[in-house]
């Protein structure tokens, strides 16, 4: 026999591929799908049948509802789900059987499962999904999750600003101001620098704070830069060229508007064959002031070792002009002069 | 129910060797051939007496009778005459080529008539039919056929043909490693990613499957169908023929057909050799006739040594393919539970070597490299008809092996459905028209990985007219491909404005017209095909 016959008991019992079952023995509850759909003559029993029409009319819904899982389930549990439903849905399992319609169905079934057992195991576009489908309430729990964070990580940084205080932001600022003056007369301008500044975070809106916090770098910086300037010297005498050459630039670079560092910082750059950094340090002296002797003279002799001999003669004159004791500016302008005439 | 005992069986039609297997009792098992042998030769031959010879007896008369004698068949199936693949096949096979009527397919000159190579394949799964329906005592009407994964849609349809010449209705046309990893893991309820490493005869195949409750899931498939074990022999007859060559002023064996067959048969034999012994002896006496018509003589020493180092490219090839498959699935190395080597060339030491390195891991050797196509056939044809007559009842789920789609404006290629598509699978693209007031669009379904259409496989085309007139670009053209869990395409085209719809089932042509495959059955079915044992030539 062919399970064709199946058919013919409908309203029976479910079990189909067994012999005679009594037609018509228990009545069945409604149907709440397609009478007629039910009732096409194919080798598939009643149970399966109408499974495959309850899963096609869910299709359209999300992937979670069409592997049978709740949203947000894991790839693995999409992997295992889809395992089950294709064994039990792919037509081949039912080869060598009369389909008509259920062929297409189980297809459709089929694509619908893979579609979401491709998307559902990509981790990163089963999280996109997951916020994608979730339900209203779902969402709302997610954004009520967030925002406890937020107000969680709130308190958290306020309580630790409490126990940083004794007895207020106030008094703490107070507190440092007192602390940042007494280590500015000490002569520890960074220790001042740091409570002046950690002050003016506590209380932004007060300009004193901020006038004492900059002075203090200020200081700090020129101490810098001195020690800075000391030590190049000491290198210099013991030949330390290269030496002496980084520490000027770190002096210069600590205060930009101290003449001399920029002046010294351009000599030893036109000594290693640094041309270029030479003038520029040289031109830096120069802008800062105009009429020094000592910045003019940079700037000639860099200008010279360039090769550019009419403005270095321009600015050794406006060096000696300022100052008629500086030899090495005569020189070199004896030397381009002859040049000049040679 | 008298057809719950119809036997089906499950046939691997190979390159140089086929199988076939059933379910017998439960368990597949692979059927011995008429001369009690477990592998026939996927040899056709005309004798000169005019007898058509198949298997081991058209192997053995080869030598003899080179021009009429018809092996790698399976290299020229489904391919259309003039391509890459036929051109290189014309240059070293011993039978003549020539093109069929309409000029696009193959025909085989043997025994002085013209054969299309479905037929040829045709007569070698009748002679593993009869010897099923031998051994099993009764007709056998349906078989699964496996084919390499890389086969494209003609060359499974001229398959197919080939079982329907044959009397045989294909209930599907399997790949081939996915059918290995069947065989290999039925009955043993495995939960991992499995690599079939498969290189046969002619093609490198290499498939991913995850494998779960009884699901065969293929994640991804790839290789080559021009590299495989007569790459191999090829390298040996050419290294083997210059030495000689160099030897005795210049005359090359090549380039005569019954030494060149001699010499191809002992290569094949020292490369078997080889993957036991150190060294193997080539032993060719008389083999051609020397300058004073003083035959001349063939007798070296091949080391698996110079094997290696004559094929060291080969063997590189096929990991560089494993590496790309790999990649293109999105599947890391390590993820990877099991190695499965499919295919006779596996059997080399070196081969088996590269696979262990690349993967890190022992390839397994559980099964017969050789017989495992076959069993994974078996069961797969078994679990589409009698599912209940198996132990476990295992569930394929194959994907595209090649990039489908259609072909734009400027003549490029757009992939509707990429490569390693789960079938079954349905997907849609939109497509508008390219001239002002455009009435109709011509849709022609390619195959292939190139981007330029003309150099994809032509599946099959048709006109979906009726549009409305619009400027370009103003008309929306759905076009959605459908595959079904057999493996059967339809593209339907739909203007969303007008609601015109057209469609087709594509079938790939296999070369042979409706009529004449018609043509050839009824021919079969006056009497024919393979002779028997008895005839052999002396």
């Amino acid at each position: 026999m062919t399970l064709g016959g199946a058919i013919d008991k409908l309203p029976g019992p479910p079990e189909v591929s067994g012999g005679r079952a009594p037609v018509n023995a228990t009545p069945l509850p409604p149907l709440p799908l397609e009478e007629a759909d039910l009732r096409e003559e194919v080798d598939l029993p009643l149970d399966l049948r109408r499974e495959i029409l309850a899963l096609e009319a869910r299709l359209p819904e999300t992937m979670w509802e069409v592997l049978g899982l709740p949203w947000n389930a894991s790839a693995t549990q999409a992997r295992a789900a889809y395992l089950d439903r294709i064994r039990q849905f792919h037509p081949d399992r039912y080869g060598g059987r009369r389909l008509g319609s259920f062929k297409g169905r189980l297809d459709r079934i089929v694509q619908r499962l893979t579609e979401a057992r491709d998307l559902l195991t990509d981790e990163r576009r089963r999280e996109a999904y997951a916020r994608e489908t979730a339900a209203p309430e779902e969402l709302a729990r997610l954004e009520a999750r967030r925002l406890d964070e937020a107000l969680r990580s709130e308190e958290r940084r306020a309580r630790l600003a409490r126990s940083a205080s004794l007895v207020g932001t106030a008094t703490r600022a107070g507190e440092l101001v007192r602390r940042g003056r007494a280590a500015l007369e000490e002569g520890r301008h960074g220790e001042a620098a740091n409570d002046f500044l950690t002050a003016a975070s506590l209380d932004p809106r007060n300009a004193e704070v901020r006038q004492l916090a900059r002075q203090a770098r200020e200081k700090q910086a020129a101490q810098q830069g001195r020690a800075n300037a000391e030590e190049a010297e000491k290198l210099e005498k013991l030949g330390q060229l290269g030496a002496a050459r980084e520490r000027w630039s770190e002096a210069a670079r600590l205060c930009p508007a101290e003449l001399r560092y920029q002046v010294e910082c351009a000599r030893l750059a036109r000594r290693h064959g640094d041309l270029e950094e030479a003038r520029r340090r040289a031109e830096t002296a120069a802008q800062l002031a105009p009429a020094d002797a000592r910045a003019q003279e940079a700037l000639g002799l860099a200008l010279a070792a360039e090769g550019r001999a009419l403005e270095a003669k321009r600015a050794l004159r406006r060096a000696l002009r300022a100052d008629g004791s500086l030899e090495e500016a005569r020189e070199q302008l004896r030397r381009l002069r002859w040049r000049f005439f040679g | 129910m008298s057809e719950t005992r119809e036997p089906v069986i499950g046939i691997d039609l190979g390159t140089s060797n086929s199988a076939v297997a059933a379910v017998v009792d439960g368990q597949p098992r692979v059927i011995p051939n008429r001369a009690g042998l477990l592998l026939t030769p996927s040899i056709v031959a005309v004798s000169r007496n005019g007898k058509r010879l198949v298997g081991g007896i058209a192997k053995r008369q080869a030598i003899t009778n080179a021009e009429n004698t018809v092996h790698a068949a399976k290299r020229l199936i489904g391919r259309r005459w003039g391509s890459r693949e036929v051109e290189d096949a014309r240059e070293v096979l011993p039978y003549e080529l020539a093109p069929g009527p309409d000029g696009h397919d193959v025909r085989v000159r043997m025994g002085g008539r013209l054969y299309p190579v479905q037929e040829i394949s045709a007569l070698v799964l009748a002679e593993l039919k009869a010897d099923a329906e031998a051994f099993l005592g009764e007709p056998v009407k349906k078989a699964v056929i496996t084919v390499p994964a890389y086969f494209n849609d003609g060359q499974r349809q001229a398959t197919k043909d080939a079982g329907v010449i044959a009397g045989l209705e294909v209930l599907r046309i399997v790949n081939e490693p996915t059918s290995a990893a069947l065989a290999y893991g039925f009955g043993r309820q495995l939960e991992k990613k499995v690599v079939v490493f498969d290189l046969g005869g002619g093609t490198l195949d290499v498939s991913i499957l995850d494998i779960g409750k009884d699901v065969y899931d293929v994640v991804g498939v790839g290789g080559d169908t021009y590299l495989g074990g007569e790459d191999f022999d090829r390298r040996l007859v050419d290294f083997v023929a210059g030495a000689f060559a160099a030897e005795h002023g210049g005359i090359d064996p090549r380039k005569d057909k019954m030494a060149l067959q001699r010499l191809k048969d002992a290569c094949e034999k020292a490369k078997c050799d080889l993957s036991e012994l150190p060294a193997a002896a080539l032993s060719l006496p008389f083999l051609v006739a020397g300058p004073e018509g003083k035959a001349l003589h063939l007798e070296r020493q091949l080391t698996r040594e110079e094997l290696e180092r004559l094929t060291k490219d080969l063997v590189d090839r096929c990991i560089e393919v494993t590496d790309k498959t790999l990649r293109d699935a999105g599947v890391r190395r390590a993820e990877v539970a099991e190695v499965l080597l499919v295919g006779g060339m596996t059997r080399m030491p070196r081969v088996q070597a590269a696979v262990r390195t690349y993967f890190g891991r022992e390839p397994s050797r559980g099964v017969h490299p050789e017989e495992v196509v076959a069993l994974g056939a078996a069961i797969q044809a078994q679990a589409l008809v009698h599912p209940e007559q198996l132990a476990a009842e295992p569930l394929l789920l194959d994907v595209t092996p090649q990039h489908l789609g259609i072909m734009v404006a400027g003549g490029y290629f757009r992939t509707v459905i990429p490569r390693n598509t789960t079938v079954p699978t349905s997907q849609t693209h939109v497509f508008t028209t390219v001239q002002e007031n455009q009435t109709a669009v011509r849709i022609a379904v390619l195959q292939g990985a190139s981007e330029r259409a003309v150099e994809n496989e032509l599946l099959g085309e048709f006109v979906l007219s009726g549009i409305r007139a619009a400027p370009r670009g103003a008309v929306e053209i759905d076009v959605t491909f459908d595959i079904t869990a057999d493996g059967i395409l339809g593209v339907a085209a739909h203007d969303r404005e007008t609601g015109q719809r057209q469609s087709i089932n594509v079938t790939a042509t296999s070369g042979l017209s409706h009529d004449e495959l018609e043509a050839i059955v009824k021919q079969r079915d006056a009497p024919l095909p393979a002779a028997p044992v008895q005839e052999e030539e002396p």
